[in-house]
């Protein structure tokens, strides 16, 4: 596959340019940060070095801080979720509608609007219906009075509210890939099978799942990332709050070192949060390779 | 019994066309609306009359067309040096046979994991430095480091599958490696190049927090920045910040629809091989 | 650190010189002359203006970095028009404003001074909120330009103390507030409430009286938690007979779980099973928030004497009142209040033209008062200034509350302007929590003095 042979020096003009640039721009900061999470550091006056103190803190004296990994992991988990439901609308999009890349294109419009935008009208579906808030306005004239909620201030809800429109504004993203991978089996694998006698979703079981296969790990690991770094729209809709209920992992690494002012801390959650990344994308990886290998 | 199924499936199909598409139509709405309108809450009503007055005040009164050729400055100049410098790494990793070319990736791969709010401090202390703070290099130096591991991902997955008989027979002919990645690689690459664009593009365009922080001067601020500060200025005008909102958002809307069947068929060729 | 003996200074300060609708003595009446002087002819005589001429071919950028984003309101009038005037008249001096929105400015400062890269002009809270900037000497100090053409004496007796670390005075404040609550008059006369409550108890009454005509009794945007602080600590000076907790706290006198606190709570959750608050408050930033007052749907609203312009400027201008915050289970005193002395202007110590910057904000912060006073904003000013507000046409609730702080015998700072921020972040969302789960009022205390003896 791989036929040029090139010099060194080749290689290098093609590759040292993009790689210095982030190296020095996103590999150099964050060993930075994770030197800082050694720190007793508030950011302004000189720092102290505890060592993994800031570690031990965040494991056993802070109460926000699991609460806030499970938070995020469901977050990755429903994000997960989310995938196969995406890959079901996509076969059935290819198989339906002929052109199917305008609906694609439409499902995907809530992915191109800043978050700003999205937490203003996830907010105004949410407000309570004394402030107009379509949901609850929707209920109470369906008569459900008794289902509205808060939702966004009820510290066991708020967090489900956040998800939900996380998984809305993403549902267009993952059915691209999906759709796209679908979309790029070639045809003549249906055509024979359905010779062998092979239609519809028994296709989709022996063509379609198989050849997926490379494309769903992809979604899986982008959303896996994705939710794991969930920041803007915690921010813009509820800021972590009431009192931490929809905290997760990066709000409460921005407030403790920006609100708090214990940078060295924040750093500490910073690392905790890349390595949590790498250790369980390599674990997906690992997953996959294995579905892989026993499909071919 | 099959038209009924029919049915079904085009419900479900229609039914994210309307929850997708409804926040445009109701930023539009709400754009043109008075501020009682808006404070009602009524979230399906049409406004009484249109406000298009709210659009020429938001224009006004927030610099809008400065913030908009910072931003498509920024945005264009880190969009082209993505595309060259990850397509060019991309190609190495694919196509060359050198030892290091999985490292490369595996690194390129890991800076995915990376979240950006984590490295703000670092960035600044290294700006600083080399001086560059409240200039717009501030931001178009991280954007391009934090926007090429998608797109050496995407594009030295479609760059894998070009068949190799092309670059061969080019090489044969005596055709250098610049000259094959230029006129050869580069031109077929064009969809993947279009999702990587559509990609960087959304990220870049709406990015704030680094753009609010390493930027201090009015003439140099981006869109994303006008838009934010007119948001939290609730006390004014609820109308003027969504024609404001709107107009944040008209370029990227625009840019996406003229493109949009380009993304799908470069997302394809990039995903096929992760 | 702010101690009580400056408190005491600031309120007999407070007393002496809030007189806003008096005009002002000899001495600061001499000062606005020379304040005017020096800004209509910069070459004369006066020490500071000197120095200025003697480098006017220099060009000089000055970077401002400021909060008042908003070009509808006087603040925002008031920084433009001031440098816009500079700028007339040192025509060598740019002033580049970098304005941003509260929350940002806060970050994006932390985040300079990490990198000892502060603007020359920016903007930080008092005492314990500015201390760890001013321990890493990012600050200049401002002594000199303050005595340089009087501008110290034109501040409140005792205001710039909070200021102030080691005998040096580091930034400027935009003001001088005290907490109050204002209510709507018309939706009083429409849930027949006739006095305005002067006891918490009273106040428990017309919050259900006001609830079961469907009126939010309070407005409050609970997503920027410190507006819920704000009130609660309204609360804990009344319950604790009087200031100096927090201050005793910090002094090893007294921990959380002392009963004054517990009370504290207990009432801040009796407002809230009350119905007190707007539903949904912890979501609503507090612009928003104020916005419901403002737009009349509710009929009381705890907040800082800064607010005055903006409710005046508002849809409820002149249906609103205010009144002292009410004495709780009978303790406390009414004319004790919630003190909120302005956010202020430092000077970076790494100013590359630390001397123009110095100059600018001389020449920025004697000419705040008049300006302000112009822009109808002059309640809660932290300086003297000539003129009467009544004559000048400012409303009755502006007057009223200038009225209010000639009561003032004393108060407290914000918890967040006393703690450190630590402990400040977790009280925060402390009280943020009360507002959608009943809690233990014991365990809310033991809560407070963990972290306090954590982040000591």
């Amino acid at each position: 596959m791989k036929v040029l042979k090139v010099p060194a020096r080749t290689i290098a003009v093609f590759v040292l340019p993009c790689l210095l640039l982030y190296v020095c721009l996103v590999f150099i900061p964050i060993l930075v940060s994770l030197y800082t999470g050694l720190l007793k550091w508030d950011g302004l006056t000189s720092a102290q070095f505890v060592g993994f103190g800031n570690f031990k803190d965040m494991f056993f004296n802070d109460p926000v801080f699991w609460p806030s990994v499970r938070r995020t992991l469901l977050y990755a988990v429903a994000s997960m979720l989310e995938i196969p439901l995406c890959l079901g609308m996509a076969i059935l999009l290819n198989r339906y509608v002929r052109r199917g890349n305008t609906l694609v294109s439409i499902y995907f419009t809530p992915v191109i609007l800043s978050v700003v935008i999205i937490g203003q009208l996830w907010k105004t579906v949410y407000n309570p219906a004394s402030m107009g808030g379509m949901l609850n306005g929707v209920l109470i004239s369906l008569g459900l009075d008794s289902w509205t909620h808060n939702w966004l201030t009820e510290p066991k809800i708020a967090m489900f509210a956040l998800y939900f429109v996380s998984l809305w504004q993403f549902f267009g993203y993952h059915l691209l890939i999906q759709y796209t991978g679908v979309q790029n089996i070639p045809d003549e694998l249906y055509e024979a099978a359905k010779i062998d006698g092979a239609d519809g979703f028994k296709a989709d079981r022996y063509i379609t799942l198989p050849l997926i296969v490379p494309i769903f790990k992809i979604s899986i690991v982008l959303a896996f990332i994705g939710s794991l770094q969930a920041f803007d729209l915690v921010m813009v809709m509820t800021a972590g709050g009431p009192a931490h209920a929809t905290d997760v992992i990066s709000t409460h690494m921005y407030n403790s070192s920006f609100m708090s002012l214990k940078y060295g801390y924040g750093s500490a959650i910073a690392s905790f949060l890349v390595i949590v990344c790498l250790v369980f994308t390599g674990f997906i990886n690992t997953i996959f390779n294995r579905i892989e290998r026993k499909f071919n | 019994m099959r038209k009924f199924k029919k049915g079904i499936v085009y419900l479900l199909f229609a039914i994210p066309v309307v929850t997708q598409l409804y926040p445009l139509l109701w930023l539009v709405l709400y754009s043109l609306k008075t501020n009682e309108e808006i404070m009602d809450g009524s979230f399906f009503s049409f406004p009484k009359s249109f406000q298009w007055h709210n659009y020429s005040e938001a224009y006004t009164s927030g610099s809008y067309l400065k913030y908009l050729s910072n931003s498509v400055f920024v945005t264009g100049v880190t969009m082209i040096c993505v595309i060259v410098l990850a397509s060019m790494v991309a190609y190495a990793i694919s196509r060359f046979r050198w030892k290091y070319g999985n490292i490369v990736m595996t690194i390129f791969l890991m800076g995915m994991m990376i979240p950006m709010q984590a490295t703000l401090l670092p960035l600044m202390i290294i700006f600083k430095n080399i001086h560059v703070l409240n200039t717009h290099l501030s931001l178009i130096l991280p954007y391009i480091a934090f926007s090429t591991p998608i797109a050496v991902f995407i594009l030295s997955g479609f760059m894998r599958d070009i068949p190799h008989e092309i670059e061969e027979s080019a090489f044969i002919d005596g055709a250098s490696v610049y000259r094959i990645f230029r006129s050869i690689i580069l031109p077929v690459s064009i969809p993947p190049v279009m999702t990587v664009c559509i990609l960087t593009f959304i990220n870049i365009w709406n990015e704030y927090i680094l753009a609010a922080t390493f930027i201090s001067s009015e003439k140099l601020k981006t869109l994303p920045f006008g838009v934010y500060t007119f948001v939290s200025q609730y006390s004014v005008n609820y109308g003027n910040i969504g024609a404001f909102l709107v107009m944040g958002a008209l370029p990227v809307i625009l840019i996406y629809f003229f493109l949009s069947n380009k993304i799908t068929k470069g997302m394809v060729a990039g995903a096929v091989k992760g | 650190m702010v101690n009580r003996k400056m408190k005491t200074t600031f309120t007999v300060a407070l007393t002496a010189a809030m007189a806003l609708s008096v005009a002002a003595c000899g001495n600061s009446n001499d000062n606005s002359k020379n304040n005017a002087a020096s800004s209509a002819a910069p070459d004369k005589t006066n020490s500071g203006t000197a120095t200025n001429t003697t480098k006017s071919d220099k060009k000089v950028t000055i970077t401002f970095q400021n909060i008042y984003p908003d070009p509808t309101t006087p603040s925002y009038k008031m920084v433009h028009e001031l440098s816009e005037q500079y700028e007339k008249e040192h025509p060598n001096v740019k002033i580049e404003l970098d304005t941003l929105n509260t929350d940002q400015q806060k970050v994006k400062l932390k985040t300079q001074a990490a990198s000892k890269e502060v603007p020359d002009i920016t903007i930080v809270n008092p005492a314990a909120q500015m201390k760890p900037f001013v321990d890493a000497g990012l600050f200049a100090p401002l002594n000199d330009m303050l005595d340089q053409n009087g501008l110290k004496d034109t501040y409140q007796t005792g205001l710039l103390d909070y200021y102030s670390f080691d005998g040096n005075v580091y930034a400027l404040p935009d003001g001088n507030n005290i907490e109050v609550v204002f209510y709507n008059k018309d939706l009083f006369a429409q849930a027949g409430i006739a006095n305005t409550p002067t006891t918490f108890e009273e106040m428990l009454k017309d919050v259900k009286i006001l609830k079961d005509k469907g009126i939010t009794p309070l407005a409050i945007g609970e997503k920027d938690s410190w507006t819920g602080s704000f009130l609660f600590m309204n609360i804990l000076l009344r319950t604790n007979g009087g200031p100096g907790f927090l201050q005793d706290v910090m002094d090893g006198k007294k921990t959380f779980e002392d009963p004054a606190f517990v009370e504290a709570v207990d009432a801040f959750q009796q407002l809230v099973q009350a119905g007190a608050f707007p539903d949904g408050a912890t979501s609503i930033d507090a612009n928003a928030g104020g916005n419901i007052f403002k737009s009349g749907k509710a009929a009381m609203w705890v907040i800082g004497s800064w607010e005055t312009g903006a409710v005046d400027a508002s849809s409820v201008a002149g249906k609103v009142g205010a009144f002292q915050f009410p004495t709780v289970n009978g303790k406390g005193d009414p004319n004790e209040f919630m003190l909120a002395p302005g956010s202020a202007f430092a000077v970076s110590a790494n100013s590359e033209h630390l001397q123009e910057t110095k100059d600018f904000l001389n020449f920025f912060a004697s000419n705040l008062p008049k300006k302000q006073f112009e822009l109808k904003n002059a309640v809660g000013l932290g300086q003297k200034v000539d003129g009467d507000l009544k004559a000048a046409g400012y409303s009755d609730l502006a007057i009223t509350i200038a009225g209010l702080f000639n009561q003032v015998k004393g108060g407290d700072l914000s918890f967040d302007n006393t703690m450190n921020p630590a402990t400040s972040q977790v009280h925060l969302s402390s009280i943020q929590n009360l507002f959608v789960q009943k809690m233990d009022s014991a365990a809310v205390a033991k809560e407070h003095q963990t972290a306090f003896e954590a982040n000591k």
